[in-house]
């Protein structure tokens, strides 16, 4: 596939349009990737497309393979795997604080020491989620901006 | 959890183990035995403990980190075998009189108050780092919220 950039002028829009053969998976992580960039993650529920703000997403996990995000008030599958996702939100303030989990830093209310060594991320929704002894060091480094 | 991590946390319950047992120690000598004198050899007493009593603390390790119930059951079992070992050691020590039951109690029950302390050490250790990490969590939320 070639790649092509063109600059416009300020009163155009902008626009990232991709000219292909068919609708590929490759096409599709593509266009999830532009997306992502822009603040928002496409996600499945009840077989309806949503495109959920990357900012509402208080935490991401994963189950038996599939990527799920978790809104205040929703839940979404995602076509992504966890490990893309730790990668593509770093920026957008998500760490990842067990194996099959990624959090919203800015959706934590607070930390509560769990047992030996573990602590608990109370979120903005109320929810409770661990955070595992091996992650607590990157957690401590991200808070401090390391 | 690293092997290396593991080790590291031994050490320090170690010297924790190594302190409360002098306290543990003094007390209950102070309570049965008061006018016993020991020699120089007897300082070594609450190094030698705190070492046989990181044995039991082994069967907590594993590579992937454990469920709490898993935890909790592990901790059970340390338990246990740390009563066992101080129960062994003082049955074989000529300078403790394990024939009267009140001794043997006190020393199960003293070994059940290092553990608990041991572990509200840990756990206090644990609230200061809590404590801290809210407060890297607010500046950080002032900063990019």
């Amino acid at each position: 596939m070639d790649v092509r950039i063109e600059q416009i002028g300020k009163e155009e829009e902008e626009l990232v349009l991709i000219r292909c053969r068919a609708v590929t998976e490759e096409v599709r992580e593509i266009a999830a990737f532009v997306k992502s960039r822009q603040g928002s993650l496409s996600g499945t529920a009840e077989a309806k497309q949503y495109e959920i703000a990357v900012t509402d997403v208080c935490y991401i996990e994963s189950v038996d393979g599939k990527t799920f995000l978790y809104t205040g008030d929703g839940v979404f599958e995602s076509a992504y795997r966890i490990y893309e996702l730790e990668e593509l939100l770093r920026p957008k303030h998500f760490l990842r604080v067990s194996k099959p989990m990624l959090v919203n830093l800015l959706k934590i209310r607070s930390i509560q020491p769990a047992f030996n060594g573990r602590f608990t991320a109370v979120l903005s929704s109320g929810e409770k989620i661990v955070i595992s002894r091996s992650y607590v060091k990157a957690l401590k480094a991200a808070l401090k901006g390391e | 959890m690293e092997f290396k991590r593991f080790l590291i946390n031994k050490l320090i319950l170690f010297f924790m183990l190594s302190t409360l047992i002098t306290v543990a120690v003094a007390l209950i000598g102070s309570a049965y035995d008061s006018e016993a004198r020991f020699g120089y050899d007897s300082m070594l007493t609450p190094i030698k403990y705190a070492g046989l009593c990181l044995l039991p603390t082994l069967v907590t390790w594993s590579r992937r980190e454990l469920s709490l119930k898993e935890l909790l059951g592990r901790k059970a079992l340390m338990l246990l075998l740390l009563e066992g070992v101080i129960l062994l050691m003082a049955f074989t020590s000529p300078a403790i009189d394990t024939e009267r039951a009140d001794v043997v109690l006190t020393i199960a029950g003293s070994v059940l108050v290092i553990f608990l302390l041991a572990n509200l050490f840990l756990w206090l250790r644990d609230s200061a780092q809590a404590k801290k990490m809210n407060r890297d969590l607010q500046m950080f939320q002032k900063l990019h919220g």
